[in-house]
């Protein structure tokens, strides 16, 4: 092969492997990065109460954060059980929103969809769905919105908007008494 | 030909230098700017719906972790970010701007003004936003929100002292955000420039 010939192919075999490169990074970064939303949320793990990301008048680590809107997390682990979700609803907008581990949301609920002022929802790894369907008693089947998590590990984020600044403090108030339980397997069905 | 095994080496070396470097390269640019993919335009504004949803994309989803952001939900609303103004020119804090008069349908809105790092712009009354509850409207519900460095009566928001900055714009509960993500620009706020200094 000629000086040249030989030279061209290097260069081809260089830019594709700058392809798989590209690629394997690409898809490597959101399980690789620590300092994420889940990372930097992780240590209000044990928490049972939503811990607040936003306080008013200080800076947060979240990027561009909408001053009117108070955002609490909890974060979870589904290896202890399912994760029992309970918020009240009040005059305010909030909305509940259940993100996985590595940059992606799966589900959302905004205070429209509350029966009777509370907005409740379980969520749970398949084989956690599984068992409690297995068992699940037939004549009184279990009334939880349960919702299947893609992986185990993920975070809550409750985001209440205030309006009028004046109504700031309540809805930090609203957004930090949400609860955030792991049910026990006994506690499955609910 | 004495000198060919080692040019087999330096080719072999080569390769991988352009591997790595356009590999890396190309990955940081990829990753460093806006979402690459699924943006929707609507007059000055994108909104890219689809990183609030489980079908986000891996350009997305690597963006979304690195800069530690916490999407918003399809569900819970949408996000239009402008970083021009409705002729297409970037937004500059050494001019005037007015935003204005309709917003889409959303149960709440909140027009949020950046400075280039990301950081608020307050005002002397620590305003760096308007919600639809506070702005000042028109008998015909219309509305206009100034944008200067000088103080202005009515709707007014303080822009940087200097360099680029940025509107946000968050419809909460919208229909809009339910669609099949076509924004028609006529419902959303225009974005026109006054006087530069």
């Amino acid at each position: 092969m000629s000086e040249r010939g030989r030279f061209l192919l290097a260069t081809l075999c260089g830019l594709v492997l700058a392809g798989i490169v590209h690629i394997v990074i690409v898809l490597a970064v959101p399980r690789l990065a620590e300092n994420d939303a889940y990372g930097r949320l992780r240590h209000t793990a044990s928490a049972e109460q939503a811990e607040l990301v936003t306080v008013s008048g200080s800076l947060t680590w979240l990027p561009r954060p909408d001053p009117a809107v108070a955002v609490a997390a909890c974060v979870f682990d589904l290896e202890d059980g399912p994760l029992r979700i309970s918020a009240k609803a009040g005059d305010l907008f909030q909305s509940l929103s259940v993100h996985a581990k590595g940059g992606s949301v799966f589900y959302a609920v905004t205070d429209r969809a509350a029966v009777r002022g509370e907005l409740e929802l379980v969520v749970m790894t398949r084989r956690q769905l599984d068992e409690a369907l297995a068992e699940e008693d037939e004549d009184e089947p279990s009334r939880d919105v349960r919702i299947i998590a893609p992986r185990r590990e993920g975070f809550v984020i409750i985001r209440v908007a205030a309006p009028f600044p004046s109504l700031r403090a309540q809805a930090e108030e609203t957004a930090k008494a949400v609860s955030c339980a792991v049910e026990g397997s006994e506690g499955v069905q609910g | 030909m004495t000198a060919k095994p080692l040019s087999t080496a330096a080719l072999v070396v080569y390769a991988f230098a352009v591997a790595l470097g356009l590999g890396v390269g190309s990955a940081y640019w990829a990753l460093a700017g806006d979402y690459p993919f699924g943006g929707v335009a609507g007059g000055p504004w994108i909104a890219w719906p689809a990183v609030g949803s489980r079908e986000v994309d891996p350009y997305a989803r690597s963006i979304v972790t690195r800069r530690a952001d916490i999407p918003l939900a399809t569900g819970e609303g949408l996000v239009l970010t402008a970083a021009a103004d409705s002729a297409g020119r970037q937004l500059d804090s050494a001019c005037t701007y007015t935003v204005g008069a309709v917003t889409p349908q959303a149960r709440l809105w909140t027009l949020t003004l950046y400075d280039q790092d990301g950081g608020f712009v307050p005002s002397e009354l620590k305003r760096s936003g308007f919600t639809s509850a506070e702005v000042l409207r028109d008998d015909a519900g219309r509305f206009g929100i100034v944008l200067s460095r000088q103080l202005q009566a009515g709707n007014w928001l303080k822009l940087p002292d200097s360099g680029a900055f940025t509107l946000v714009l968050r419809l909460y509960e919208t229909p809009a955000a339910l669609g099949t993500g076509a924004i028609d620009a006529k419902t959303l706020p225009t974005i026109e420039r006054g006087e530069c200094a």
